[in-house]
């Protein structure tokens, strides 16, 4: 690290040029859900009405709540299933570990309309009607490999050995478990499961395939509103979830931070 | 150790993978040799796509497009997350909750933001034109750029996490090793970072690649009358004109395509990596 | 070992503890709809029809679910295909009425999905222009009437008042080089084909030429802004000044210059394309009675004037179509001239569909 300097002012651009390139776009969704004009005009003429509509409109609530469950229940499983398999992965053979491997992660090299529209054919193929199960189900199997590629990092530093080791000392696979193998796999298993949930939750290709009528998704009330008449309602919402999840976010990093590093033991 | 017990934990995850991901696919691949106009098993659907120039164009055009957001991404994602990785210390875990936030928007909402931004008389145009960089009317918007633009966005993020995950798993020790043991920079990093960090591309190129050629809402509103897809084809198909079976062999095609892509792309980085 | 049979208890148990609400959640909804039809307190009737489009007017519903003590429940459809899949697969009593229209009344008819409207049950259908009331797809091969024309319109020249000094009095004028970059057309197989046969003069609804039709709107695809794909996108590139012509529905104009657009709507002599949208009640239905009664209003003179009044698409009754003010339906083109340039879309099979659709994927293409 001798010539930091050189690298590190290149660097700065580029990190800036990149950060403007990110948030160019967000910032000018976030400011015009404070624009008057309806059809996101200039000049800027400040308001806060695209906020009461929002407020006031069901259905966008309705869909944020469908969304939120559905993307609840998408993370939490994604993390269970993930987990367990992680743990059995390492006792199985190394060629049924591949196999297995390549069909977990199968859905991570498939575009997202394939599977949608696959499941669909499915369902109708076997004469089932499309209901939510269906869709959550459907969500479950794209999150799952990103979870499980948050895990994999994670238990490639957990060291088998401990695990035994623990055992031969008399400790009791919960308690091993409990001990050992969860606060090691802990910041990962969060990590895991948020990636899940923003996933299912950002997911427009599987739902608009499965979703039953009547049923409605934040993502496919926004193909609506971009077909029908997008407002600044969809804006102000946006700009609602950027400050939600940044509140979640610091909360995760708080808890992430003082709890489990000390678990841990703070490496890296 | 023959038949570990603990190897059962493997199995939920694999029997809804198997149910849920696989077997739809099976039923896509057989529903594709059923003809949409008689009901008979044929291989109407496969002929229909290849007497037809148009579709091999149009899926042509959505490679094009998916390599060179994968290219532009990969440009952009490894110097930066080398840079978080390797260079920045406390900073770097701010940086890259700063790359993840956007995705707290939703990514039609983001296209929609880059449609606004980039239209002709929209904010960016106002910018050039204040500092006398443009005339009248950029004319990015309803071009390939434009779609690229609006892919690169949507996707890049994640490649970043990638890398720079692989990136950060690699032993400083190692680097400082190969280092005084007079490797030059420049020899460190082809011989020994970029093969270390190769998983981590491979992924990233990945995530950015599949989604890509699968897209078809993003290109339709950002290229205008340019912006047809293979993705848009398929979606006709099947919300348009109900010709599921031979958008069911389409989309087997893509599915292929996207196959021997990742197996080229797997067994070219494990190349690299011995 | 033990870990791993724990494990697996947990996680199994949490699945299934899990799908189970989820099913749960499906259930008590489907449950509370019946069981309230059950108790008898308040009719529910259940609508499929687009977003905004009368059913949940407030001032409609409201009227109308106190006239008849019962509740409207919307379901909206983002496709007619959308209706016609609803239609398929929902079950008893999960549709009361809805609105196709003749892409897929046809197919609907001859599925056997819809019942035969009985007119003595909906007084207001005499009230109808005559050729709305023999309107060729709502009645079936048995020589029924399975549906009621509400509404109708057109899809044909929108033009900025400012920027073009003459207006444009022909569909040749979108395949015209001086608007070249001011143009959006619409990207729809249907409506790119008929202009282009209204263009070269073929019958719009059985074009002679399909390769004509091709190389016509290949040379036009340059004239193009873009091709705009939903209504927003149209208001949207119009509001920013981008394009002065379009490809457009007569609804959306007439709502887009009460806010103050300088736009108007031109039905050329060498014609516009017209649609129907039609009440259908589905032989599944559970509430009849509730649902003709609903038809009959929506048909109501009053209703329809006022509705158009606020931006509404023309009306299919010609007594609420001669009560406007006749400058403001000349301006909306929902005049009987206007009616008389428009040809009706009609029916077309899967294999129409296929070809005119691959014609248009091909342009787009190109």
């Amino acid at each position: 690290m001798s010539n930091n300097n050189k690298t590190g002012v290149l660097g700065k651009i580029l990190i800036i040029l990149v950060l403007l390139y990110l948030y160019a776009p967000i910032f000018v969704l976030m400011l015009l859900s404070f624009n008057e004009s309806r059809y996101n005009s200039l000049p800027f003429a400040f308001t806060l009405d695209w906020y009461r509509d929002l407020a006031e409109d069901r259905a966008l609530m309705e869909a944020a709540k469908n969304s939120m469950v559905l993307a609840l229940i998408t993370g939490i499983i994604c993390v269970i299933l993930g987990t367990m398999f992680i743990l059995g992965q390492r006792y199985l053979a190394r060629r049924t570990e591949g196999i297995f491997n390549s069909i977990v992660m199968m859905p991570m090299s498939i575009p997202w309309l394939i599977m949608g529209l696959s499941s669909l054919l499915m369902i109708r193929q076997l004469g089932f009607e499309k209901n939510m199960i269906f869709v959550a189900l459907g969500h479950i199997v794209i999150s799952l490999p990103y979870s499980l590629l948050v895990l994999r990092a994670r238990i490639s530093s957990l060291d088998k050995s401990l695990e035994e080791m623990s055992a031969s000392l008399g400790a009791g696979p919960l308690t091993t478990f409990r001990r050992i193998t969860l606060p090691a796999l802990a910041p990962a298993m969060i990590a895991g499961g948020f990636l899940s949930f923003m996933i299912s939750f950002d997911n427009f290709p599987i739902s608009y395939f499965l979703m039953p009528s009547g049923y409605s998704t934040l993502p496919i009330e926004i193909q609506l509103s971009i077909k029908f008449g997008f407002t600044p309602e969809i804006n102000a919402l946006s700009t609602v979830i950027i400050g939600f999840s940044l509140v979640v976010l610091a909360i995760v990093g708080l808890i992430m931070r003082s709890n489990i590093k000390s678990l841990v033991g703070g490496d890296n | 150790m023959i038949k570990d017990r603990r190897t059962i934990m493997t199995w939920p995850a694999m029997l809804t993978l198997l149910l849920f991901a696989l077997f739809p696919l099976v039923i896509m691949f057989y529903t594709s040799f059923i003809s949409d106009a008689t009901g008979e098993f044929s291989m109407a659907n496969y002929a229909k796509f290849f007497s037809n120039l148009t579709y091999i164009k149009v899926t042509g055009t959505s490679i094009l497009i998916s390599l060179c957001v994968t290219l532009v991404s990969l440009v952009i994602a490894y110097p930066l997350a080398y840079i978080m990785a390797k260079k920045l210390k406390g900073l770097k875990n701010i940086i890259l909750v700063l790359v993840i936030i956007p995705f707290f928007t939703n990514q039609l909402v983001r296209v929609y933001s880059w449609l606004i931004f980039l239209q002709d008389g929209g904010i960016l145009n106002r910018l050039f034109m204040t500092f006398g960089l443009a005339e009248n009317g950029l004319g990015i918007l309803y071009t390939k750029a434009a779609v690229i633009i609006g892919l690169t966005h949507a996707f890049f993020p994640y490649m970043v996490v990638t890398i720079f995950m692989a990136l950060e798993r690699l032993d400083d020790a190692m680097l400082e090793a190969s280092r005084s043991l007079g490797a030059s920079k420049t020899t460190t990093f082809m011989k020994v970072i970029f093969p270390l960090s190769m998983p981590g591309v491979i992924s990233g190129v990945t995530i950015v690649f599949i989604p890509c050629l699968g897209s078809f809402v993003e290109p339709r509103i950002l290229g205008g009358t340019g912006g047809l897809t293979i993705g848009n084809i398929i979606e006709d198909q099947f919300f348009e004109i109900y010709g599921w079976n031979f958008g069911a062999a389409i989309a087997f095609l893509l599915l292929a395509m996207v196959l021997i892509c990742m197996g080229g792309l797997n067994s070219a980085g494990k190349r690299w990596q011995v | 070992m033990k870990l791993a049979k724990k494990m697996l208890a947990f996680g199994m148990t949490a699945i299934m503890v899990l799908s189970m609400t989820a099913c749960g959640g499906t259930k008590t909804a489907q449950e509370s709809g019946s069981a309230d039809a059950d108790k008898g307190e308040v009719t529910k009737l259940y609508v499929v029809n687009w977003k905004d489009y009368l059913s949940d007017d407030k001032d409609f519903v409201e009227k109308f679910e106190k006239e008849n003590n019962c509740e409207i429940v919307n379901t909206y459809m983002d496709s007619e295909e959308d209706l016609l899949t609803k239609l398929k697969t929902g079950g008893e009593g999960e549709i009361d009425v809805c609105l196709p229209n003749c892409s897929i009344l046809p197919a609907a008819i001859e599925a056997g999905l819809l019942e035969p409207i009985d007119t003595a049950k909906v007084p207001n259908f005499e009230q109808l222009f005559e050729r709305f009331q023999t309107q060729k797809e709502c009645i079936g091969a048995d020589g029924k009437l399975y549906a009621v024309p509400f509404v109708w319109g057109s899809t044909s020249i929108a033009y900025n008042t400012d920027n073009l000094k003459e207006a444009p009095a022909s569909v040749k004028d979108f395949f015209d080089e001086k608007y070249k970059g001011r143009i959006a057309f619409r990207d729809d197989y249907n409506d790119a084909i008929m202009t282009a046969a209204m263009a070269l003069g073929q019958d719009p609804n059985n074009p002679s030429d399909l390769d004509a039709i091709k190389a016509l709107l290949i040379k036009q695809k340059a004239l193009n802004k873009t091709y705009w794909q939903t209504g927003d996108e149209f208001s949207k590139l119009f509001a920013s000044g981008q394009v002065d012509l379009g490809l457009m529905w007569s609804g959306q104009t007439a709502t887009m210059r009460a806010e103050g657009q300088p736009i108007a709507f031109v039905v050329p002599a060498d014609g516009g394309i017209g649609w129907v949208d039609n009440w259908a009640i589905p032989a599944s239905s559970k509430n009849k009675d509730l649902a003709y009664k609903f038809i009959n209003a929506m048909l109501d003179k009053d209703t329809q004037k006022a509705w158009v009044e606020k931006g509404g698409p023309a009306p299919a009754n010609q007594a609420a179509a001669e009560a406007l003010d006749p400058e403001y339906a000349k301006q909306c083109c929902i005049d009987e001239e206007s009616l008389s340039h428009l040809v009706f879309m009609e029916y077309r099979t899967d294999e129409v569909k296929q070809t005119w659709n691959d014609l248009w994927t091909e342009v787009k293409a190109s």
